[in-house]
């Protein structure tokens, strides 16, 4: 019976191929245009660290203005001081944890054709790619020694390892960064987050890191980092070790927690902690720290925007004209057979039957319109990538789940469309039609 | 007006169709119109004046390769190598550059030592060819002299005691001065280190445009070694040849640094980046309704024309005109259409009232409810008129041939 209905309703699309294609036209558009912005906000709020999401926490302390708070969400400073950072990483609960910021500069190659380039840097304490799960492919990360005084190692990112040495294993080589020589340790996978849960600071779907330096080089370098830099009272700021010294936030901060037991100790730790400063006359405010999932994490920092979640229902809301506007057509088109199912109904066709058939035609105009609409969400990314908005690059592209979700759609949609014009004529009064025949 | 009956009583036999074309007009109107003002408030966002020459500025900076650079000694030479190149006006150091989303921003009080109640505004550190050099308009006082330029590290508390400022900086720390603010001093949190106003520029949007702190700017006489930009303006016209001139001069004088250069229109369109796509992507929108809901009157219109072929026959037949077959599908048309749009204004400000609750948008005008309105009665007519003419022309000698 359902492929005579299809074959039935192929030869009915067929016979009003204007109005057929209008409404194809017009659940394609539709799904086109919801489909656009879904995916963009898809793929804009995927979780990077989704598969770590119950492990890893972002950490917060409230050390701000005791006149105010700051300006955000969370009422907290997003990132942390130095000697927070620094204290903190003195704890043994956590599995891993990492102080980090952004910072950059010349890299170079002694004895090269390779003209010097800057470099986008993460100074990290070691434990930054057992955290975040980032593989290496050549050696490994820095000693430990490394995070407390100046040693100068580093770790290259695939694509600069690319760069710099077309790809060889590149461990114990010398490069030159900021005028300095430094070890090749090891090389990353390709790694490249988006969003850049781990760092929300610069930019959402920014790059990452092309080298990873570690953390025991601030005061070798005097390195200010290429970040938000916030504070909220007047220091007096004499050398460099005053800055580090201050209230100023810079850092940002990751700890891995395993066990629901370490997520206890760790929070009586920063408990401890925050009070143990209060003794000595920091932290103002009450007594407030936050440890974020990467999805809370996301969420807190609007990664998607008023802008975006605007975009969104404004498509569904174009979606729904679209859907009308099928349900019109699709109703003219059902009554003007009115005669034909009368005749059907009149042979002994159920409306069950007659109902059936009509919505087997409204899916298969439906399933056109999700082609179409496919076709149109791909035009419509490609032109949001022509739109020149830098990120939206990496951004707007579609995956395996969006295009079934895209046909599931149309489908769906049109199949609501469809659901009052069929019954409208599966109660079609057969003997009208009959007498005026 | 005759026809007003017979169209209802026909309408009301095609409630449903009428009313889905009537509730599509209507969803229409408060999509279009609450898209238009959206619209308005990022195309106004973005034309805003700038106070700079946006067109003519290129910024250059470098990364020095060895590790101990005589920075200070670079700015000096490189300053002058460039601002004797042909094609370049004026030339400057800087700790940021407008538009860019990349700056040093502050809370400022009128009086010492206070913690609260700050005014933000962004601040420059710069040389004494910054105003020249952005190509702003001083609209009081003075700029700074060369001796007055210091030279400081952002791990010192060296701060300059003059000041050149923005209009609305002035104004909005200076309420109650009308303007009149030369010579009067200002402090940063906390502290009593005055700062004296010298002069007064025209406008400055600073890096942030978006901003709660855009058009509020200071500017310092001092240069660090830290964060620095060259701003470069070339004539008019010069722009490009003076961006390749610049990196290749700078390059030549020392190629063991890393430059890197952008224009000021660059930098603002990646600023507005957002605001440009969603004007982009809400043009579109509006585009394809209009079109979706003509075509939806259109192929309704056909249908029924089709339908009532027998009965425009009969009434031809009768003695109907044209006119008279084609003025009742317009009417037809412009009752539903009528209908919709009532429906539609109402929902346009249910739609705005959300907007302006959840994603903090603009508040509707009415006048724009208005025009959207107007023109989409014009399209729902124009959709209906080809159709509307096609019936005109239907013989009267169909109402004697069975259907």
């Amino acid at each position: 019976m359902f492929g005579y209905y299809v074959s039935l309703a192929i030869r009915s699309l067929r016979r009003t191929p204007v109005l057929s294609a209008l409404m194809v036209a017009a659940i394609a558009v539709g799904v086109g245009a919801a489909m656009t912005t879904l995916t963009l906000n898809y793929m804009m709020s995927r979780n990077a660290l989704a598969a770590k999401d119950d492990v890893l926490y972002a950490v917060q302390l409230d050390g701000w203005d005791p006149h105010e708070a700051s300006d955000n969400p969370s009422e907290m400073p997003w990132q942390l001081t130095y000697q927070d950072s620094v204290n903190l990483l003195r704890s043994d609960i956590p599995t891993h944890q990492v102080a980090m910021h952004r910072w950059g500069g010349p890299i170079s190659l002694e004895d090269s054709d390779i003209r010097p380039f800057t470099a986008d840097a993460r100074v990290t304490s070691s434990d930054f790619f057992a955290l975040f799960g980032v593989p290496f492919i050549y050696g490994g990360t820095w000693s430990a020694e490394a995070d407390q005084g100046p040693v100068q190692q580093l770790v290259l990112s695939k694509e600069t390892n690319d760069k710099l040495f077309g790809g060889e294993n590149s461990v114990g080589r010398t490069v030159n960064f900021n005028g300095v020589p430094f070890t090749v340790v090891g090389v990353t996978e390709h790694w490249q987050p988006s969003p850049k849960v781990h760092d929300l600071n610069n930019g959402h779907f920014n790059e990452s890191a092309e080298v990873f330096l570690p953390f025991g080089l601030h005061r070798t370098f005097e390195i200010y980092p290429w970040g938000n830099t916030n504070g909220w009272k007047s220091e007096e700021i004499n050398s460099y070790e005053d800055r580090l010294n201050s209230d100023m936030v810079w850092l940002q901060y990751w700890v891995q927690l395993d066990t629901p037991q370490q997520i206890e100790a760790y929070r009586d730790f920063l408990t401890g902690y925050i009070r143990e400063q209060k003794e000595q006359g920091r932290f103002p405010r009450p007594l407030k720290f936050g440890l974020s999932k990467p999805s809370e994490w996301l969420v807190l920092n609007e990664v998607v925007d008023g802008d975006d979640r605007m975009l969104n229902w404004l498509s569904l809301a174009f979606l729904l004209v679209c859907l009308v506007n099928a349900v019109a057509l699709l109703l003219a088109k059902f009554l003007r057979k009115a005669p034909e199912a009368g005749v059907r109904r009149a042979l002994g066709a159920s409306r069950n039957a007659v109902f059936s058939q009509h919505l087997v035609e409204s899916s298969c105009v439906g399933l056109l319109g999700g082609l179409g609409g496919i076709l149109l969400t791909l035009a419509g990314l490609a032109l949001i990538r022509q739109l020149q908005m830098g990120y939206m690059d990496r951004v707007a592209s579609m995956d395996w789940t969006m295009m079934l979700a895209a046909i599931g759609l149309a489908v769906i949609s049109s199949l609501l469309a469809g659901f009052y014009p069929a019954w409208r004529i599966s109660r079609t009064n057969p003997s009208i039609y009959l007498k005026t025949q | 007006m005759l026809e007003l009956r017979p169209i209802l009583s026909a309408l009301w036999r095609h409630k449903v169709s009428a009313l889905l074309i009537a509730l599509q007009l209507g969803l229409t109107l408060a999509i279009v119109s609450n898209a238009l003002v959206v619209m308005n408030e990022r195309t106004e966002r973005m034309s805003r004046p700038t106070g700079i020459a946006e067109n003519d500025i290129v910024t250059f900076n470098f990364m020095a390769i060895p590790k101990d650079y005589d920075m200070y000694g670079a700015f000096r030479q490189d300053m002058d190598m460039i601002r004797s190149l042909p094609g370049v006006a004026s030339a400057s150091v800087s700790n940021a550059v407008p538009l860019s989303g990349s700056g040093s921003a502050s809370g400022f009080y009128s009086e010492p030592n206070k913690e609260t109640g700050a005014t933000g505004a962004n601040y420059y550190t710069m040389d004494e060819h910054f105003i020249d050099a952005l190509g702003m308009k001083l609209v009081a006082g003075r700029g700074f002299y060369p001796e007055e330029v210091m030279k400081i590290s952002p791990s010192s508390n060296d701060r300059p005691t003059i000041a050149v400022v923005t209009q609305k900086f002035a104004d909005d720390l200076f309420p109650e001065s009308n303007g009149n603010v030369l010579g009067k001093v200002f402090f940063n949190g906390g502290d009593d280190h005055p700062i004296k106003i010298v002069g007064i520029v025209e406008r400055n949007l600073g890096p942030w445009p978006n901003s709660s702190v855009a058009g509020r700017g200071a500017f310092y006489p001092a240069i660090t070694d830290r964060w620095f930009h060259y701003i470069v303006r070339a004539e008019p016209g010069q722009r490009d040849k003076v961006q390749k001139l610049v990196e290749e001069k700078l390059a030549e004088r020392d190629g063991n640094r890393v430059i890197n250069s952008h224009t000021i229109e660059e930098e603002k369109a990646q600023y507005y980046a957002g605001d440009n796509t969603m004007v982009k992507v809400l043009s579109g929108v509006v585009i394809l309704l209009t079109f979706i809901v003509a075509l939806g009157i259109v192929g309704l219109t056909v249908f029924w024309i089709t339908q009532r072929q027998k009965q425009i026959g009969v009434r031809r037949a009768l003695g109907a005109t044209r006119t008279a077959i084609c003025r009742y599908f317009l009417l037809e048309n412009l009752m539903i259409a009528a209908t919709g749009i009532a429906l539609g204004t109402a929902a346009a400000q249910i739609f705005n009232g959300l907007l302006v609750r959840e994603f903090d948008q603009p508040v509707l005008p009415l006048m724009i409810t208005v025009s959207c309105a107007v023109a989409l009665l014009v399209v729902s007519l124009a959709a209906s008129l080809i159709p509307a003419l096609r019936a005109a022309n239907i013989s009267p000698a169909t109402a004697t041939r069975s259907v």
